[in-house]
């Protein structure tokens, strides 16, 4: 008797937990649903970022052999969290490697924002859950084959095996060209990493991606020059952080963080030179933009009161201005001089027609 | 707790409402009832069904569907519906395909197990316990990763006498097409073909039957296994030639770096089922030993005694017995494709897992979707279960 | 058998089997040869055949392992494979894991079962191997260090299990009752080891790790879901019975990878708490519909008059089913629930698939886009592989040999 009434008071006490679970659970949905719209608050509660990043495209975002996830994405969430929390350590990266779940990771709050390679487009800025801060990449998207294929342009790939990663703009994009086009092909789908895999086992006749997402690929293997990567573009694929929608705070944050970054490049802040400028600043500009006072002046806070002025002076700090975060992680593997992530005011040294369209808005 | 504490019933009539059995089991379901609606309540409200519906189906795909097999939908006009459907039929191709093949090689291992050879047992049971304990996940990715890497490119194609390529891009084969025949006769005669066939294949059965039984009452060999299948022979033969002859075969070709015609068998389609066949016959093999095994020792000595040889043995007096065990583990492990053959989400093959996903990428509705997919599943899975106690019901009935 | 020596009259006359063990090595063995290879014509072209095939693979096998791969990318990324983005300076905490576990697997083979010779030939190649990939690098000496530790424990343990007595008394008793609350107490410990107490949070749990904590935490969240569940679709109560059976076979009719599609889409407006957890009940919940099969199997197994003897003794049907039920049906049930940890454990590579959890088969995919290993794919893909069936035989191993001693399976 008393062992059977012993195993009815544990019965008891773990349906009592069970329900104590779920009204919890309950609390905490309820309560996810009333603060939606205040990313910077929960973030700065909970004292880590949550950035959804690609660990399988080199490059952009991979993983090292010690676990760490590094990349030109990944650096952009370094300076998310150190202008927000204050120390660029604090970001938990969230595989978003599979393109068809990361707009969903977002709307469901298991990330604050996106970093890995999204395009910018109205139907998903519309229709999904997803608003954009400042292109931190402009590409297009290209088209890879083999040298020795004989392909020139798209008019050539006709019934062509083409990879293409499922669940993305540019599986889109393909097929509305080869419809424009009049031609047939046949499509590959997968992730990005997989798709890509296949092309250089001579899968498919034809790899399409955004063409910087090609040259990462190309560029990193030794047998580079067996493939190329054709001149035409048939998109343009301005890559952006994604944050959730309604949220305009976060978004003010992360897009003025980018843009932040950007104009220290256009006006020569680097994170070497950033704590003496933030000292003695040259001019009012830099002052306002590092957040410090002008010959003690007042700070200029520019109604950034979530975070506080000096948001933009840490992330440069921790990761640099854009062009050294670009040198960093991409370097060469992409050349940058006059091409599209090129500064407008660098544009004088092109030849015709080509040139940087990397443009920072006014910070004041 | 009182309640349940009760010990060996008195009579009925002096007892308590409270202690009665009936009323104690209509409290307890009561109260269950109770508990389960709330958390189903619970689990309702908490969903976000605010946009709850199907409507999202019928719109335009705009999204293209590979690895198509006897379909061609473009994706540009067709809904998403339709392109769903076309995922479930690859999905079913493959699930179809590993049914059969590792039926057989299952049925092979598993009897190698037992082999009287001790190195077949041996290499029967390496290869059962390499394939049952690795995850099926990383076979099909291996597999395909092997066919990709090590298949010769379609530049180097291994070409059989012009009929039979494999590359890297697949494997192509001859298929039978519908055609019109040699007298002008229209494509659809192929259908009456097929009905006619259907006609002979009952004939032959009932040829088969009477003879078994005329041996079975005289003791004389009637040779009823092969007077069926000289029946059915002819008669298809004759009438395919009748109709005109209303099929012919399509023979693959390479133009250049791409298969036209024939049939392909896409390396994702080939890692697929070569994954589901290796994994499911490794536990195949196993239940058919088992199944062997608990057969009383006298059945396979008498086979002995009255002089069968070892494969008469097998097929006589063994398997059909076995059968009896064998076929309700097998269902299950059929069931086990159905399910696993969503693996092909990490493959690149567009199964029903996969095209699923893509349309919950591009219109949302995460939860209807969802609702689609196990029903679709659970659809196959009763299919599956049809035929198989069908099947089931046929051999328990048989005396042996 | 085919000639035997003439009897030599001065030479005592054996029974048959003491005289054929007296013939030389070298005749019995050409008699097993005969036996089991060469039996008949047929017997001996399968054999030829066999023989072929085996070492033609045999061949290949050697050929990939020594010659062609290139094993880099598994050692170089060996801290990626197992631990990914745990706390590098928390190792210590991996590994006390590790050894605590295996103290624990030689205390269950010293109460249950011994250590044959066959145990110990694969306890070296295993170590072997793990050695082969710690040695390398920065950390070898430590992380070799730590391993040896580990394996010294699992026979310490042996070694002190296996002297007590085997006979039944109250010592065997106690012993029996140490080791298996140990074995319960297991999860949670090693659990509080690497989260408690300044380790890490459950959502670093990475690679390799995330494997290791997400079956065991799915078999045994399983486990104490199907019992309810098998009961209650045993229950002669309608309500009750059709309740469980509806859940039991809606989890059974769709794949694992649709229910975890829910824990990342749809779990987290009812339930919310971390993907992980969210992941970790999905797994429960998900083998719970399968064990209570096996369980309800079990139950159906056992002859009627078991309940209908402990209601006659006076036993109410909750302690019928407490005292003498359950526990007869839990132990003809083992052998079926031990192939569906096995199936668990395998399947925790699914978490990489559909959500974005990284365990050892996606932290290979990781390791392969580094700009070297690109090529190296196979090798990533046959290492998961083998360590994968290292794990899943080892518990077959464990759970056989534990039957075989507890007479479970045995009519």
């Amino acid at each position: 008797m008393k062992r059977m009434r012993f195993s009815l008071l544990a019965i008891g006490l773990v349906a009592m937990l069970a329900l104590v679970a779920v009204a919890c659970g309950g609390d905490n949905g309820d309560g996810d649903g009333a603060s939606a719209g205040n990313t910077v608050q929960t973030v700065k509660d909970r004292g880590e970022l949550k950035c959804g990043v690609k660990q399988t495209q080199p490059l952009f975002g991979f993983r090292e052999a010690d676990g760490t996830v590094v990349g030109f994405d990944i650096e952009f969430c370094k300076a998310i969290a150190a202008a927000v929390l204050k120390d660029h350590t604090k970001v938990e990266y969230v595989d978003a490697s599979d393109a068809s779940t990361r707009f969903e990771l977002l709307a469901e709050e298991e990330i604050d924002v996106l970093i890995r390679t999204t395009t910018i487009t109205a139907s998903r800025d519309r229709e999904l859950a997803v608003d954009f801060a400042q292109t931190t990449f402009f590409t297009g998207q290209g088209f890879a084959v083999r040298t020795d294929s004989g392909i020139n342009s798209t008019s050539d790939m006709g019934d062509a095996i083409i990879c293409v990663q499922t669940g993305t703009t540019t599986e889109q994009n393909v097929a509305d060209h080869f419809t424009d086009i009049g031609l047939e092909y046949d499509p590959q789908g997968g992730l990005s990493a997989d798709v890509a895999a296949a092309f250089f086992d001579g899968r498919c006749d034809v790899l399409t991606a955004d063409a910087s997402d090609l040259a990462s690929r190309i560029a990193v293997r030794d047998d580079a020059a067996d493939y190329k990567i054709l001149p035409q573009i048939i998109s343009k694929e301005p890559l952006a952080p994604g944050v959730r929608d309604y949220d305009s705070e976060w978004k003010d944050v992360v897009n003025w963080i980018v843009h932040g970054l950007i104009r220290a490049e256009e006006i020569g802040i680097t994170q070497a030179n950033v704590d003496q400028m933030a000292s003695n600043p040259p001019n009012t500009e830099v002052a306002r933009l590092l957040g410090v006072p002008f010959q003690g002046g007042e700070v200029a806070a520019l109604g950034f009161d979530s975070v506080d002025p000096q948001f933009i002076q840490r992330a440069i700090k921790a990761v640099g201005n854009y062009g050294e975060i670009y040198d960093r992680t991409i370097g060469d593997n992409i050349p940058r001089a006059c091409t599209l992530n090129d500064l407008v005011i660098n544009n004088s040294g092109c030849p015709d027609g080509q040139g940087g369209i990397q443009y920072a808005l006014p910070y004041r | 707790m009182a309640v349940a504490a009760g010990s060996a019933p008195p009579p009925p009539s002096n007892v308590p409402l409270l202690y009665r059995r009936g009323v104690r089991r209509l409290l307890t379901q009561g109260i269950y009832v109770a508990i389960t609606a709330v958390v189903i309540g619970y689990i309702y409200t908490s969903l976000d069904l605010r946009e709850f519906g199907f409507g999202f189906l019928d719109e335009p795909a705009a999204f293209k569907v590979g690895n198509q097999w006897l379909v061609d939908v473009d994706g540009v006009t067709n809904s998403r519906l339709t392109m769903y459907l076309v995922g479930v039929w690859s999905s079913l191709r493959a699930v179809m395909v590993a049914i059969a093949l590792s039926t057989v090689l299952g049925v092979l291992i598993g009897v190698a197990r037992l082999s009287s050879n001790w190195l077949v047992a041996q290499m029967a049971m390496l290869y059962v316990e390499i394939f049952r304990n690795t995850p099926l996940l990383v076979q099909v990715v291996l597999v395909y990763t092997v066919l990709l890497v090590g298949a010769p490119l379609i530049e180097n194609v291994f070409n059989v006498g012009d009929f039979f390529f494999v590359s890297n891009r697949g494997m192509a084969i001859p298929w039978p097409v519908p055609d019109s025949g040699f007298w002008g006769a229209p494509e659809w005669f192929v259908w009456v073909w097929v009905a006619v066939l259907l006609l002979f294949a009952a004939a032959a059965q009932r040829v088969r039957a009477n003879r078994q039984e005329l041996e079975r009452d005289t003791g004389q060999p009637h040779y009823a296994n092969r007077w069926a299948l000289a029946l059915f022979a002819v008669g298809a033969l004759v009438s395919f030639f009748a109709l005109g002859a209303p099929v012919s075969m399509d023979l693959p070709m390479i133009v250049g770096t791409h298969y036209i015609e024939g049939m392909v068998m896409e390396p994702e389609f080939t890692a697929l089922v070569a994954g589901l066949t290796l994994y499911t016959s490794a536990f195949i093999a196993e239940i058919v030993r088992g199944g062997i095994q608990a057969l009383p020792k006298g059945q396979s000595e008498a086979a002995n005694a009255v002089g069968l040889s070892g494969y008469q043995r097998l097929t006589l007096v063994i398997l059909p017995q076995a059968l009896r065990q064998i076929i309700p583990s097998v269902t299950n492990q059929y069931l086990n494709i159905n399910k696993n053959s969503s693996l092909a989400y990490a493959v690149l093959y567009d199964d029903l897992f996969r095209v699923a996903n893509i349309v919950q990428n591009k219109a949302g509705h995460a939860l209807e979707m969802f609702f689609v997919i196990i029903v679709t599943y659970m659809l196959i899975s009763f299919a599956i279960s049809m035929v198989m106690n069908f099947f089931n019901a046929r051999v328990t009935a048989q005396r042996i | 058998m085919v000639d035997m020596p003439a009897p030599n009259p001065q030479r005592i006359v054996l029974p048959p089997h003491r005289e054929r063990a007296r013939r030389p090595r070298i005749v019995r063995l050409r008699e097993w040869v005969k036996r089991n290879l060469f039996h008949s014509r047929m017997g001996t072209l399968l054999t030829v055949v066999t023989a072929a095939v085996g070492a033609l693979l045999l061949y290949g096998i050697i050929y990939f392992v020594f010659v062609d791969a290139n094993w880099r990318v598994i050692t170089d990324n060996r801290w990626l494979l197992f631990a990914g983005g745990y706390p590098m300076d928390q190792e210590w905490r991996l590994w006390f894991s590790v050894s605590f576990v295996f103290l624990l697997i030689g205390m269950t083979y010293g109460t249950w079962a011994s250590l044959g010779r066959r145990d110990h030939v694969f306890i070296v190649l295993v170590s072997g191997f793990a050695i082969l990939l710690l040695a390398h690098g920065g950390a070898a000496l430590w992380s070799t260090l730590w391993y040896l530790i580990a394996i010294g424990l699992l026979y310490v343990g042996y070694a002190i299990t296996i002297r007590m007595p085997r006979e039944a008394g109250p010592r065997r008793t106690l012993q029996q009752r140490i080791v298996t609350g140990l074995l319960i107490a297991a999860l949670p410990i090693v659990l509080i080891v690497l989260l408690a107490f300044g380790g890490a949070r459950p959502r670093e749990l990475d690679g390799f790790v995330l494997n290791l904590v997400l079956a065991p935490v799915g078999i045994a969240g399983g486990l104490v879901l199907a019992i309810p569940l098998a009961l209650g679709r045993a229950s002669r109560m309608k309500a009750i019975s059709w309740t469980c059976t509806t859940y039991i076979e809606v989890v059974r009719g769709a794949p694992l990878l649709g229910w975890l599609f829910v824990a990342l889409f749809i779990l987290d407006d009812v339930i919310g708490g971390e993907l992980i957890v969210r992941a970790m009940v999905v797994l429960a919940v998900f083998t719970a519909a399968y064990m209570a099969e096996y369980i309800r199997g079990a139950l159906q197994a056992l002859p009627h008059g078991q309940g209908e003897a402990a209601h006659a003794i006076g036993l109410s049907q909750l302690q019928s089913t407490q005292l003498i039920v359950m526990p007869q049906a839990l132990r003809i049930s083992i052998p079926p629930m031990v192939g569906q940890a096995i199936s668990i454990w395998k399947d925790t590579t699914l978490v990489t698939v559909i959500l974005p959890l990284r365990e050892l088969k996606g932290n290979a995919d990781s390791a392969i886009a580094q700009f070297e290993f690109t090529p190296d794919r196979i090798e990533a893909y046959v290492f998961v592989a083998v360590v994968f069936w290292v794990v899943a035989f080892i518990m077959s191993r464990i759970s056989q040999r534990v039957e075989g001693s507890l007479g479970i399976g045995e009519r």
